[in-house]
């Protein structure tokens, strides 16, 4: 996650807290994904952004996700989403997202 | 006495090489930035001073850009060495790199540059198959940690740095770059084996045979040569293929492309048209910004320009182009793709092949 989308999150919660915050994300691999997971859950594991140490612990999503896909109208995920869920690696990423949220006692 | 007994407690004066990104300074749009000294820890410094604990102490951190450092790789050299002159510290530490090319070059660089110059131990961690490894491992007073691809790794790479640095910083001995979990450097150390070389070798064999594991003391290395091709005679009378690693598809991805870690590649006829049409065309590629490309995908196979040099620099053009996703490909399917593409383009009489670059 680059560091100004971590800033951008961190600001945010500072100004509004974070009780009414979900991350979605549309990470395209899995190891992304959990690593992006981890940085708005348990804090930046890389250490190289705003959020390096900072543990948000906010629920956090994959777009390809049950929770969030049967929120969003069919025809708009079919369009939108479909194509890419196709021919990425969607179990495993879905995977590595709810796993990193099991090991931060996150759930929204 | 009293000098000896502080140099073995005092905690290891460590000087850490980080690039913009993990130095919280920006991603590609800041590679350009010069080097800058901090004071303390920076990023995962932050990380490696934890794992360190009261053992060592990151006393600066020194940041530059990728691109920068490579643009500038004198200056940069003469500048860290000032500062090592003027700081003192035990020891170098740059990285982890993981995968990055650019940043692992910078990585090995820096730590040549101190290991040779300023004669003190450097340690860097990357991804055995990073460019760099190859470049730098036999540089004496350097190691190289291996790590995974991507800093998903940082986490487990982290405390095995700081045991790393705690061992060069106090001077211990290393033992094999195998038993150390280092990226072996070429070395050979002499030592006394427990048993006699006739025993330990019918013990391998025996292990062999029976089909389980052991290890060698004699390592071959399988580096491969590749023999350039020869020349093009005349380019005005060849007929010339194109290769492209952006991905580049058939709208509607109909061979299933990902956009990483490619498993395949394909082969696609080129349009009787003068130029790629962005709405024929699709872009699957994790590894760059494909918005421009695929408004027009003449940026990744240049059908335009190839189409306007035949017949004043090019002889003809193949009516194929080939087609694969070059982000994070296994030097295995690289290699099996490689083979697959020059047989097919011998069967097509192609006398020279164009990859663009992405």
């Amino acid at each position: 996650m680059d560091l100004e989308d971590q800033g951008a999150i961190k600001a945010t919660v500072e100004e509004l807290g974070s009780d009414d915050i979900v991350v979605i994300l549309g990470s395209p691999d899995p190891d992304a994904a959990e690593m992006y997971a981890e940085t708005v859950t348990l804090g930046d594991p890389t250490y190289a952004g705003p959020l390096a140490g900072v543990s948000l612990r906010l629920p956090v999503y994959n777009i390809f996700e049950p929770e969030i896909k049967e929120q969003i109208p069919p025809e708009v995920y079919q369009e939108q989403v479909a194509m890419m869920e196709m021919v990425l690696p969607a179990e495993e990423i879905c995977a590595r997202v709810r796993a990193v949220r099991e090991k931060a006692g996150v759930s929204s | 006495m009293v000098e000896k007994e502080q140099a073995m407690t005092h905690p290891i004066r460590i000087i850490h090489y980080l690039n913009q990104f993990f130095g919280g300074i920006g991603g590609e749009d800041k590679a350009d930035v010069g080097l800058e000294i901090r004071r303390g820890p920076v990023g995962p410094g932050l990380g490696l001073q934890h794992a360190l604990g009261p053992d060592g102490e990151i006393i600066a951190t020194l940041i530059c850009g990728d691109n920068y450092f490579h643009m500038q790789m004198a200056t940069v050299r003469t500048a860290v060495l000032d500062i090592v002159g003027d700081l003192r510290p035990d020891i170098l530490v740059a990285g982890p790199a993981f995968n990055a090319g650019r940043y692992g070059m910078a990585c090995g660089e820096v730590c040549k540059v101190v290991a040779e110059r300023a004669h003190m131990p450097t340690v860097t961690a990357m991804y055995p198959e990073n460019p760099a490894v190859e470049t730098y491992r036999r540089v004496p007073n350097l190691w190289i940690l291996p790590t995974g691809a991507t800093a998903a790794d940082m986490r487990a790479v982290l405390p095995r740095l700081a045991t790393l640095i705690r061992k060069l910083g106090r001077g211990q001995p290393l033992g094999p770059a195998r038993a150390e979990g280092l990226i072996p450097r070429g070395q050979r150390v002499l030592t006394t084996a427990s048993r006699p070389g006739a025993e330990r070798a019918v013990t391998m064999l025996l292990a062999k045979l029976r089909g389980q594991p052991f290890q060698t003391e004699l390592p071959l290395y399988q580096l491969e040569s590749v023999p350039p091709a020869s020349p093009v005679a005349d380019l005005r009378t060849a007929r010339l293929a194109t290769i492209t690693t952006a991905g580049l598809v058939p709208r509607g991805n109909p061979d299933g492309f990902k956009v990483f870690n490619a498993t395949r590649w394909s082969r696609y006829r080129l349009p009787d048209a003068p130029a790629l049409n962005g709405e024929d065309w699709e872009i699957i590629h994790g590894g760059f910004n494909t918005a421009y490309a695929q408004a027009n995908p003449n940026l990744v196979l240049p059908l335009d320009v190839l189409r306007e040099l035949v017949g004043e620099m090019i002889g003809e053009l193949d009516e194929y182009f080939y087609s694969i996703t070059g982000v994070g490909t296994s030097l295995a399917v690289a290699k099996q793709a490689g083979e697959a593409i020059a047989a097919s383009l011998g069967e097509d009489h192609v006398d020279a092949a164009l990859l663009v670059a992405t």
